[in-house]
């Protein structure tokens, strides 16, 4: 418990947890406006805009979804070209600074839940694209989202330009040369519109993503974005090219993941609709990603893990027939009651596929127990194509059919680790809890709560040493 | 210690219309507090039971959900189990062997899903072939509320109006999913059937297919609709208790409702249960709703008889209780040459429709003919094994019984006839209340309908399947759908709820549900009973807002 607090609370803390929350849209939502065929709005798919500018239900890029963040509730905003509730009096450089450097056209500050360090390698061409498309093609939506107010002291956007200071890059995409056009293309797909970073590499305290561990796996409110490096045990440099484009496609292959959580809206609202070339050059990029190894995995990737064994076997012959719930079920019993009528009492899911199976699956397999207890609580909706994956939630939402408790849901994900996945993971209720309300917060609040002074002087002078460090370089 | 809770619409019964009615109530702003007399128990645990369930106890649909003492239901795995909790009397009392469940979420833990609307002769059998009654209202007075049922349980059906039912009516919305694929067993009969003039119809069902619904999955052909869906799939209202709860409703377990107390203006003032203990508690309220089935609630009317109600409560009528429905089945166990597969996909998803309506039903019921859908394996496995077989002669002659055997039922319409009476029976239950005494004829429209009609088409039907071997159940069976009990009417002196399922004699009580239907059908009651639920809860709010 200590540790998992410990790693919790030490670094992977991101003002992106984002898309910890329920989050769902319909399929309204779409991006794909009148001008679908445009170059604008490509861009907006590959910069996945619409994921937080829609509310559930709501008028695409009309805001209002809801981002639980380790500090606070955020809201997006409209950014449909209304001119009172919108972007709609944004000239071209308003937006750009908006996008690039996360300042509003009012002057304030953006906080960094909107990806403006990633977006800042955007062309200008793409930028002006993509202005083009929110002006012409998308329609105006005339209504305000809730305002954001996070609690005292990050209520002060100004406080932002410190951090700014420190982590903001205002540099374009810099090609490297000596890489095929295939592959700058991909760096600059998923370093700037795709912004992987901001999900799947680790922050240091201040929130800002630590570049020696890019790509190398971060915890993001509910769910873990994991590790995309070319590691062979701890990233994905066991994928072959055609793997990574059919999982970006598709949100899922047989025998090594499926896309959950932040990763299944992605693949819903952007990755899916990628052309094949780009989806190629993401592909050749990450491939030559610097592997990051976690000391954890040890020599075993998370997609090898577990093999077929008969749940029902250990819990048929005893058992009475009970008109009220057992308070103890054990994992076997759980694991039949609850996931073995789609998984199937071996794990191995069904021969389609739709159900996956749960050994040699990147989630059973993984070092850390979080995305297993996220599905359980959450479930999977995710439409490709078309077509829905859709695994219900177990207690994650109050309305679920089903309710299981955090004691449950722990013996539940031991039990799948232990038979199916890696039994070295441990598993409690508290970090079940932790999941379900939405991921650990930031110790930067209680920080400024109960230690205004201390914990201010701590960030001005990490501020001042990082100006003093830029200026001497 | 007694206690006196209060809510502004207080429901006794956690099933399917009570659910809707809460849900309704909760968005409207209301407080809702239910009563459920039996226990609540997880899915999983269901699930578990089932499974653990020896294989000749498999085909009892009760067997997973054993009562609790305070709130029996019937059993029927034994001779002394079947007489153990409802007192059945008559020619045809094996026809009313009723199988609900008392579990909070109620009897659609059980049922096969299906949700066949009535037609707009269903509803005019009086003025059309002078037998039974007529409803209260016409179908296109019904039809929204079907609608909105079909919505609010999530009906997947056919887009193709040449396969929807009633034919010829219109939709005020499309089923919200489309239909469900038919197994190999339910095409071939499809196919057979309309080679005699039978059509068999995909069945509009409560059960996701191929898309989520509501938060719960699709179906992925678990193949065990009963006694229990494994991932909740098909709607039941056990899957709606968490979502009241998340709303604000209030759910008391283990709480049995014994007595209804009427105040001097004869409004409902009061609600008295009794919890395991045997302590007695009331619940107070400005609406009440006895939603707890068409056994449940006329007994419950019965047992609240005094000097002010001394035929009991809402019986001015001296119908409560009286014109005791449900489809008296027939069944036909047929084995053939060909191998039918059956099995593939829900327990039930089609029937064959066309068979209900006619001028003959001056004379004689309509009724549905179907074959289960349920995997054969285990009733083949049993049969093979009294054979005294073994080895591959074993493995061969189970799997011959799992392809080439079917089960082929029809269900007739009932005529709400008022000597098929529920009364207290002198019999106790563990709280000393009064058991259900029920007299079942099934009269001689239904019998006359076997003879002439049903049986002949049956025998039919399975010589068109290929049978060499066809045992006919030698007497009417029950199938499950419990109606007439609390019978509408527009007329207060011949029926005892309106049009909006209030009673006639208080103004603040409702009786929604299979008790209020003036006369049954052919198909399976539930969907018909939520649509009434839905316009009571309509009917429950404008009287809440109005005072």
């Amino acid at each position: 418990m200590v540790n998992l607090m410990h790693r919790r609370l030490s670094a992977k803390l991101s003002f992106l947890a984002a898309f910890s929350g329920a989050v769902f849209l319909c399929s309204s939502a779409s991006a794909r406006s009148e001008g679908a065929t445009d170059q604008g709005a490509y861009i907006a798919v590959t910069s996945d805009c619409v994921a937080c500018h829609t509310a559930p239900g709501g008028k695409p890029f009309a805001g209002g979804l809801a981002l639980k963040t380790p500090l606070g509730t955020m809201y997006s905003t409209n950014i449909t070209p209304s001119t009172t509730f919108g972007i709609g009096d944004y000239t071209e450089a308003d937006f750009s600074r908006a996008v690039r450097k996360g300042i509003r056209k009012d002057g304030n500050n953006l906080y960094p839940a909107m990806p403006y360090t990633a977006y800042s390698k955007m062309t200008d061409r793409d930028l002006h694209d993509l202005y083009v498309y929110f002006m012409k093609s998308v329609r105006p939506v005339e209504s305000t989202p809730p305002k954001t107010s996070l609690p005292f002291p990050m209520n002060i956007r100004s406080s932002m330009m410190f951090w700014n200071i420190l982590f903001r890059n205002d540099r374009l995409f810099q090609p490297d040369l000596s890489r095929s056009e295939e592959w700058n293309r991909g760096a600059y797909l998923v370093q700037g519109p795709a912004h992987c970073g901001t999900c799947h590499t680790p922050r240091g305290f201040l929130m800002q993503e630590k570049p020696s561990e890019s790509l190398g796996g971060a915890s993001l409110g509910s769910w873990y974005a994991p590790n995309i490096t070319s590691d062979k045990i701890s990233g994905i440099g066991s994928w072959s090219p055609e793997n990574i484009k059919t999982y970006l496609k598709s949100g899922h292959i047989d025998g090594l993941a499926q896309a959950a959580g932040g990763m299944g809206e992605a693949v819903e609202h952007s990755f899916q609709h990628f052309t094949n070339d780009d989806l190629q050059a993401v592909a050749t990029y990450l491939a030559s990603v610097k592997p990051v190894r976690d000391p954890e995995d040890g020599n075993t990737s998370r997609f090898t893990l577990g093999r077929a064994i008969s749940s029902a076997d250990r819990v048929r012959g005893d058992q009475p027939i009970r008109s009220e719930d057992n308070s103890n079920m054990t994992g076997a019993e759980l694991f039949m009651g609850n996931c073995a009528s789609c998984h199937n009492f071996k794990a191995e899911g069904s021969r389609d596929g739709y159900y996956p199976s749960l050994w040699h699956n990147s989630v059973t397999g993984a070092s850390n127990a979080d995305n297993l207890i996220a599905t359980i609580l959450f479930g999977v909706d995710r439409h490709v194509s078309g077509v829905e994956a859709f695994m219900p939630g177990f207690g994650g939402r109050k309305s679920d059919a089903a309710q299981l408790n955090d004691e449950e849901i722990a013996k539940l994900t031991k039990y799948v680790l232990d038979t199916y996945g890696r039994p070295q993971v441990s598993v409690s209720g508290a970090e079940v809890k932790l999941i379900r309300e939405g991921g650990a917060k930031s110790p930067l609040l209680a920080l400024t709560r109960f230690g205004m002074a201390g914990s201010m002087t701590i960030i001005t002078l990490a501020c001042i040493y990082g100006v003093f460090r830029r200026i001497r370089a | 210690m007694p206690s006196n809770l209060s809510s502004d619409v207080i429901i006794v019964g956690t099933g399917v219309v009570g659910c809707l009615i809460a849900e309704q109530a909760l968005d409207a702003g209301f407080s809702v507090l239910m009563l459920e007399a039996g226990p609540r128990v997880s899915r999983d645990t269901i699930v578990e039971n089932y499974r653990n369930l020896p294989p000749r106890l498999r085909n009892h649909w009760n067997a997973p959900y054993p009562p609790k003492p305070w709130a029996p239901h019937l059993e029927t795995r034994t001779e002394s189990e079947g007489a153990s909790y409802l007192d059945l009397i008559g020619p045809n009392a094996k026809a009313y062997e009723q199988g609900y469940v008392r579990y909070a979420g109620g009897a659609t833990w059980h049922w096969a899903g299906i949700c066949w609307r009535m037609t707009p002769d269903d509803l005019r059998l009086k003025s059309l072939y002078g037998v039974g009654r007529d409803w209260a209202f016409s179908y296109d007075v019904l039809e929204p509320y079907y609608a909105r049922a079909e919505h609010a349980m999530g009906v997947c059906g056919p887009r193709d109006p040449a396969l929807q039912w009633p034919p010829n009516t219109t939709r005020s919305r499309p089923y919200p999913m489309g239909p469900i694929p038919f197994g190999p067993g339910e095409q071939r009969l499809t196919d057979v059937a309309a080679t005699i003039g039978m059509q068999n119809l995909p069945a509009p069902q409560a059960r996701n297919s191929g898309v989520s619904f509501d938060g719960r999955p699709p179906c992925c052909g678990n193949n065990n609709c009963f006694p229990v869906c494994p991932i909740a799939a098909k709607y039941d209202a056990a899957t709606a208790l968490p979502r009241i709860e998340a709303k604000g409703g209030k759910i008391i377990t283990n709480a049995v409702a014994y007595r209804v107390e009427t105040n001097s203006q004869k409004k409902i003032e009061a609600i008295h249960y009794f919890d395991p203990n045997k302590t007695s508690h009331s619940v107070s309220g400005k609406i009440f709703v006895l939603a707890c089935n068409g056994i449940e609630t006329p007994k419950l009317l019965l047992l609240s008889a005094n000097e002010k109600n001394p035929h009991g409560v809402a019986n001015s009528s001296d119908q409560v209780g009286r014109n005791m429905m449900d489809q008296p089945k027939l069944v036909a166990d047929v084995e053939m040459t060909e191998p039918l597969w059956t099995g593939v996909g829900p327990v039930q998803s089609s029937s064959i429709m066309n068979t209900s309506q006619g001028d003959f039903r001056r004379d004689y019921a309509g009724a549905m003919f179907r074959m289960e859908n349920m995997a054969r394996s285990t009733l083949g496995g049993l049969a093979a094994l009294e054979k005294g077989l073994y080895g591959k002669a074993l493995d061969q002659e189970i799997r011959r019984l799992s392809a080439c055997t079917a089960r082929l039922t029809v269900e007739h319409e009932p005529l709400p006839l008022s000597f098929n009476r529920l009364t207290l029976s002198d019999k106790k239950d563990w709280l000393g209340l009064s058991r259900p005494r029920i007299y079942y004829d099934v009269g001689d429209y239904v019998r006359r309908s076997a003879t002439q009609y049903t049986v002949p088409l049956l025998k039919k039907l399975a010589i068109a399947l290929g049978a060499t071997d066809i045992k006919i159940s030698p007497e009417f069976l029950h199938s499950d759908h419990i109606m007439g009990g609390t019978i509408m009417g527009n007329d207060p002196v011949d029926s005892v709820v309106d049009a909006d399922c209030r009673a006639h004699d208080h103004d603040n009580l409702f009786l929604p549900g299979g008790g209020a239907m003036t006369t049954g059908g052919s198909g399976n009651s539930t969907i018909t009973m939520a649509a009434l639920a839905i316009k009571a809860a309509d009917a429950i709010v404008g009287q809440l807002n109005h005072g």
